[in-house]
This record gives C-alpha cells, sequence and structure tokens, in this order.
C-alpha cells in the first residue's frame, strides 16, 4: 500500500517525526531551532514569535502527507468545496469580519482576486521557471490598455478583447523574453524591471491612449444572464440574496469577483497541467540548473521564452478583466509597487507552490485593507509584518518539499560538497519525489 | 575519428581562455586531458558541448560540423557530460535525475535506467532521495548515471575525482574503465593525473588555453616534465601548479 511505505519512509531521519507522524512534542525544538536563526538581540523574543511558524509548517506538512494518502474522489470533492467556498465568499457576514473599513466584494474582485490571479502567473516565471521578474505589471498594463483601447475606440467586446489581451501580452512576452533571456539572474531582473517602466512612461507620453490621464468609459462585459438568486433560504441566511452573478454593471462588485474567480479555476487547471507535463520538469531542471539542464537535451531558451510568454498571458487576462470593471484606467495604476507586490506574495507564500502563492497574494492584499482603521501607521505595519515573515519563514508561508531541498542545497555553498544531511529542513528534503 | 577538435579558440569576454586547442578522440578509446586549476579543461568541454560559444576552430563529431549547434541538440547527436561540480538537480529524487538525463530520447528506458543501476548500485538503494541530500560520492555516481542515460557516443568527464575521498576515486575511476569496456567513449578531464593517465589510452597536457603534450598515458606517466608538474614528482618543488596539487586528492568534505 501507498500509504505504508510513505509513512515508513517518512521516519527516516527526520525529527520532527515519531511513529511516521510529526508530533506536537516535536514543535519546541523546532521553534528554537528557527529563533536561534536570529541575531542575538532578536533572540529572547524571537521564540514565543517562532513558534506559530513552526505551528503552521507543522500543519502544512501534516496536510500534505494526508493528502498525499487520498484517493482521486476526496480530492475531487475537496476542490469542489473549496470552490463552493470560493462561491459563498462575497456574502456580507463574510465581508463584515475580513473588511469593516472598504467594500468586501469590491475588495474581493480586486485587489484579492487580481493579484491571485497576478500572483499564480508570475508564479509561473519565477516560482517554476526560475526567472526573476521585476516588470510583471507591465504585462497589467497592456492588458488593461487592450481593454481600454479596443473597448472605446472599436467597440469590441469584452470577450474578444479578452482573447485579444492574451495573446498581445504574450507576444510582448516574447519580445521581451527573445533579447533579455540569455541574461542570468541580476541583469534579467533589472532589465524587466526597465521594460515595466518602459510600458508605463510611454503610456503616459502617448496621447493617443490619454496620455496621463488615461482612457475612461470603458464599456463593462455584456450581461450574460439576467439570473438572480433567489430571495429566500438558504441565501437570505447567506447573505447572497439579489445577486445578478451574471449582469455586469457598474454598482455590483461581486459578479467580477465571480469572473474573476471563474478566470482564476481556469488559470489554475492550465497551470497545474503544465507544471505535471514534459514542460513542467523543463522548467524544474532550469530553475534548479540551467548548464545541466542544457546538458540533458533542454532547449533551455526555449522553455524560458515560453515561461515568460505564458506568464504575461495571464497577467495580461487579468488586466483585461481590471480594465473592464474599473471604467477607466491611468499609467498610474500600472507602477513598480505591483511588480514588487506581486513578487512579494510570490516568495512569502512559497514559490513555486500554487496553494503557497494563492495565499500569499491573499494576505499581501488583505492585511493592507483589513488594518486601515490604523489610518497610515497601516503600511508600517504590512511591512513589518513582512519582515517577521522573511524571518522565520525564508522559504515561505507554504513552501514546497521540492523548494526546501532546492534551497538547502543554496545554503550548502559550492554545489553540495558533502551535502551532509544537517537540521530538520535537509531532512524534509530527503522526502522529495514520494 | 569521433571527435576532432580543431584549432579552437574560447573567450570569456575580452580574456582568452582557449588560445587554439586542437585535439582528437577515437571511437572506443578513453583520452585524458589534464592540467593545473585554471588551464582551461572545463572550457574545453564546455565548448565541446555548447555551453560556451566558440570564436574560432572548428568541432566535427561523427563526420558532422557541430560547431554552431546548439546545446540541447548536441545530446541527441550523442554527446553526453558529467559536468564539473556534478550539476545534480538538488529538488530532483535520483530516479527524477536519471529520467532527466534521457530528456532527449523517446521510447523506452527500463534497459538505460538497470544498467545504470547496475554500475551504481548505491544508486538503486537511494532512488528516492533527493539529489541535493546526496554525499558528494554519490552525486558524482549520479551525474554520470545521468549522462549515460542519453545513451551517449561520447561521455565528456569534468573532473570526477574532485572532493572524493581516495577510496572512492578509485571505485568512481575503475567504473570508468567498465563503462568504455562497454563501447562508449570517454573524454576525461582531471587534475588527478596519477589516476587519469593509469586508465586512459591517451592523453593531452594542457597548460593557460594550450595543448602544450600529448602522447600515449603509459609514456606521460614516465614523463619527467609531467611527473614533476602534475604528479607531485621527484624533481622538487615545481613553481605554481604544486600548490595545486594537494587538493586534488586531498580528501574533501565528501566521504562515503
Ligand atoms: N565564467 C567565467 N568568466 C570569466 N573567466 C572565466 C570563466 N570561467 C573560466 N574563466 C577563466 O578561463 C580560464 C580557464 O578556466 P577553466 O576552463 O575553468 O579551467 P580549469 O577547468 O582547467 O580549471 C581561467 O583563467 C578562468 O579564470
Ligand atoms: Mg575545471
Amino acid at each position: 500500500m501507498k500509504t505504508n511505505e510513505s509513512t515508513r519512509e517518512r521516519t527516516n531521519g527526520s525529527p520532527t517525526v515519531t511513529n511516521g507522524r510529526p508530533s506536537f512534542a516535536a514543535l519546541t525544538p523546532r521553534a528554537r531551532d528557527l529563533a536561534g536563526r536570529l541575531p542575538a538581540a532578536l533572540r529572547a523574543p524571537g521564540l514565543p514569535l517562532a513558534f506559530p511558524f513552526a505551528v503552521l509548517g507543522l500543519v502544512a506538512d501534516l496536510f500534505r502527507d494526508w493528502w498525499g494518502r487520498q484517493t482521486g474522489y476526496v480530492r475531487w470533492a475537496i476542490y469542489g468545496l473549496l470552490i463552493v467556498g470560493a462561491l459563498l465568499l462575497p456574502s456580507e457576514q463574510v465581508g463584515g469580519f475580513m473588511s469593516p473599513y472598504s467594500d468586501w466584494a469590491q475588495l474581493l474582485f480586486f485587489p484579492i482576486g487580481g493579484y491571485i490571479l497576478l500572483a499564480i502567473g508570475l508564479n509561473v516565471v519565477v516560482g517554476q521557471a526560475g526567472l526573476l521578474d521585476l516588470g510583471y505589471v507591465a504585462f497589467f498594463a497592456i492588458g488593461g490598455y487592450t481593454m481600454a483601447v479596443f473597448g472605446t475606440k472599436f467597440g469590441w467586446s469584452f470577450w474578444e478583447i479578452l482573447v485579444l489581451g492574451v495573446l498581445l501580452s504574450a507576444l510582448s512576452g516574447v519580445i521581451l523574453g527573445a533579447p533579455t533571456l540569455r541574461l542570468r539572474g541580476d541583469y534579467l531582473a533589472i532589465v524587466t524591471l526597465g521594460f515595466g517602466e518602459i510600458i508605463r512612461i510611454a503610456a503616459r507620453n502617448t496621447d493617443y491612449i490619454g496620455g496621463p490621464n488615461g482612457i475612461s468609459g470603458i464599456p463593462h462585459p455584456p450581461t450574460l444572464s439576467e439570473w438572480t438568486v433567489p430571495e429566500s433560504e438558504p441565501f437570505t441566511t447567506l447573505g447572497l440574496a439579489g445577486i445578478a452573478p451574471l449582469k455586469y454593471g457598474a454598482l455590483d462588485g461581486r459578479p467580477y469577483y465571480y469572473l474573476m474567480l471563474a478566470a482564476i479555476v481556469v488559470t489554475i487547471i492550465f497551470v497545474k497541467r503544465l507544471e505535471s507535463s514534459r514542460v513542467g520538469r523543463a522548467w524544474a531542471s532550469i530553475r534548479e540548473d540551467e548548464d545541466a539542464a542544457e546538458l540533458m537535451g533542454v532547449p533551455t531558451f526555449k522553455f524560458k521564452l515560453a515561461a515568460f510568454a505564458i506568464g504575461a498571458a495571464i497577467g495580461g487576462a487579468a488586466g483585461v478583466i481590471y480594465g473592464s470593471q474599473a471604467t477607466s484606467i491611468i499609467p498610474r495604476n500600472y507602477e513598480f509597487i505591483i511588480s514588487a507586490t506581486i513578487l512579494a506574495a510570490v516568495v512569502l507564500g512559497g514559490s513555486g507552490n500554487l496553494p503557497g502563492v494563492m495565499l500569499g497574494a491573499f494576505l499581501v492584499a488583505w492585511i493592507p485593507e483589513r488594518i486601515r482603521g490604523l489610518q497610515e501607521y497601516r503600511i508600517l505595519v504590512f511591512g513589518g509584518v513582512l519582515v517577521l515573515l522573511m524571518i522565520f519563514r525564508p522559504e515561505g508561508l507554504l513552501p514546497s518539499r521540492r523548494r526546501k531541498a532546492e534551497l538547502a542545497e543554496g545554503t550548502g555553498g559550492m554545489g553540495s560538497l558533502g551535502a551532509e544531511v544537517g537540521g530538520p529542513t535537509t531532512h524534509a528534503a530527503a522526502e522529495v519525489g514520494k | 575519428m569521433l571527435l576532432e577538435i580543431n584549432d579552437i579558440h574560447v573567450h570569456y569576454g575580452k580574456i582568452a581562455a582557449l588560445k587554439g586547442i586542437s585535439l582528437e578522440v577515437d571511437e572506443g578509446e578513453i583520452v585524458t586531458l589534464i592540467g593545473a586549476n585554471g588551464a582551461g579543461k572545463t572550457t574545453t568541454l564546455k565548448t565541446i558541448s555548447g555551453l560556451r560559444p566558440l570564436s574560432a576552430g572548428r568541432i566535427t563529431f561523427d563526420g558532422k560540423d557541430i560547431s554552431r549547434l546548439a546545446g540541447h541538440k548536441r545530446v541527441l547527436a550523442g554527446i553526453g557530460q558529467s559536468p564539473e561540480g556534478r550539476g545534480i538537480f538538488p529538488g530532483m529524487s535520483v530516479a527524477d535525475n536519471l529520467h532527466m538525463g534521457a530528456y532527449a530520447r523517446k521510447g523506452d528506458l527500463s534497459k538505460e535506467l538497470a544498467e545504470v543501476y547496475e554500475l551504481f548500485p548505491r544508486l538503486a538503494e537511494r532512488k528516492g532521495q533527493a539529489g541535493g541530500t546526496m554525499s558528494g560520492g554519490e552525486q558524482q555516481m549520479l551525474a554520470i548515471g545521468r549522462a549515460l542515460m542519453a545513451k551517449p557516443k561520447v561521455l565528456l568527464l569534468d573532473e570526477p575525482s574532485m572532493g572524493l575521498a581516495p577510496m572512492l576515486v578509485q571505485q568512481i575511476f575503475s567504473i570508468i574503465e567498465k563503462i568504455n569496456e562497454r563501447g562508449t567513449t570517454v573524454l576525461l578531464v582531471e587534475q588527478n593525473a596519477q589516476q587519469a593517465l593509469q586508465i586512459a589510452h591517451r592523453a593531452y597536457v594542457i597548460e593557460t588555453g594550450r595543448i602544450v603534450k600529448s602522447a600515449a598515458a603509459v609514456d606521460l606517466l614516465d614523463d619527467p616534465e609531467v611527473r614533476a608538474a602534475y604528479l607531485g614528482g621527484d624533481l622538487g618543488e615545481p613553481e605554481s601548479i604544486a600548490a595545486d596539487e594537494p587538493a586534488a586528492t586531498a580528501d574533501g568534505p565528501a566521504k562515503d
């Protein structure tokens, strides 16, 4: 049985595991180990602070093991539950807690939904292919401007523009990537950073697309159906009664949230399928050792370009959807801070691991809104939270096991000469590939 | 000739790393390229496998000019390499690393897998372990096994003894001989000249980007200059190179 095998193998080596199961008794050493990485002055308060992260890591590990043991039916049931949960999210009751200071439905659509879609796209580039892109906002902008220009000047419908926007941003990804993907690491980061700025500044200086004033009067998507959620139980209790989820107007943010949700689900399926295909294996090899990948016969340049184009296409889709709701866009919507925030979401959540990346995007979008009551201190608090997270979980909130192994190797200096098995992170790494 | 390198020049920016290297490898041979640190051995191998472009010269493989062929296409042509520092994919399991080795190939892999596991029983025991957590010796075995998965005509090995304990070096070298006896041509780059010359048929000596000697391996073992420079020989302390020699045989952090 698969179950037995995986529990047996887990017992090899990992100190956080007893009888094949992580135990809570192991938490304190784990927290101490985390705190031990802090500078001395921080260490005393570090132990209690490290504790929640150790708990999170353990829960994530437990869940991952449990998930690995489930059959297809159970997994599908859970996917189904997650989607139902997402459908219920716009409920007023949820909003009351999640967003006391702003319109919850609006917030769910953007930034929360938008950031999640963008983070999934950037994760293809950063998390899967291992390319550092600091100008990802450019593709979001290209999608937005495609929507605005073709909607206001040519009268195209949203769905046509969605297709066009995806194609145009993928094309711009190829145009950016073709000359630059021969660069590595820092150089690529700088060139992409420049590209993000060029797109924004070019938009500001182009009169045809409104210069600094941008474009307004962008049409909403056409109504797909007038159907309305009935004003009866259970919908009244759930706080969803009266929504017309497929009718896109100016007032209600919820139909746009459902549109974004659909885009996210489709994208997840697409990206997951890629990840487990030959393409995904090629990306993983490039991320882990580009020269070795080429030596294995992987056309590295072609696959890096593909990662860029696919990431760009997803960013473009997010841009089109955002533009169709926003009614007007200006170049200032597309500043570098968006690229930085989405990258923070990916790294914070656990680069390369889709649930982690989505969690990261959610937190990065939601925390600043949730603490709006702190007024001018909120960005300071937000920054503090990010710093804490990176101190205690440098590999991200929900890293992939594989990424842990890569990081362990990275810290091992030259290659991993000797690769002595050390702390708990390296032990966990030994279980990759099951 | 299976592999023919004709007067190649390779630059890093403006710096010339190879200043006209020529060498030949015939089918079935073990040829070794020995030289001190920084002489240009790795650059030579990278140029053969297509990771570095050449600024002048020509590389012919199996009768075809491959000088401008992309690196990933040279794998299909029949060039396999175990790179310097081993280049293991740290997050992939041993089995996945081996499968990556056959990425360019289609069809059934079970025969090659079985052969690799037979050559390196250690890898068979560790199929599920992440490459990055293997010891240095195991990683070297994995790097060689992975290169074999593509069924190369010529196997390029870049310092397989680097950082390994002497016992393990012996073992790796005898496996290289075995691979050769089974029909794979080998081009072996080494600082550990003593060991390399013992298993090779022919040898080239490289110094600062130029070939300074080429002869049958047994002859070089007895060559006084080579003994002095690369074999920690009996002519006292030769300049510069002596400093590198202990590193080549030292027991690195990798243990087995
Ligand atoms: N990436 C690089 N950039 C610049 N110079 C390099 C690079 N790699 C190697 N070199 C130089 O090329 C020369 C040959 O290096 P290399 O082929 O690695 O030697 P070896 O493998 O014999 O130790 C050395 O002088 C080295 O400094
Ligand atoms: Mg070298």
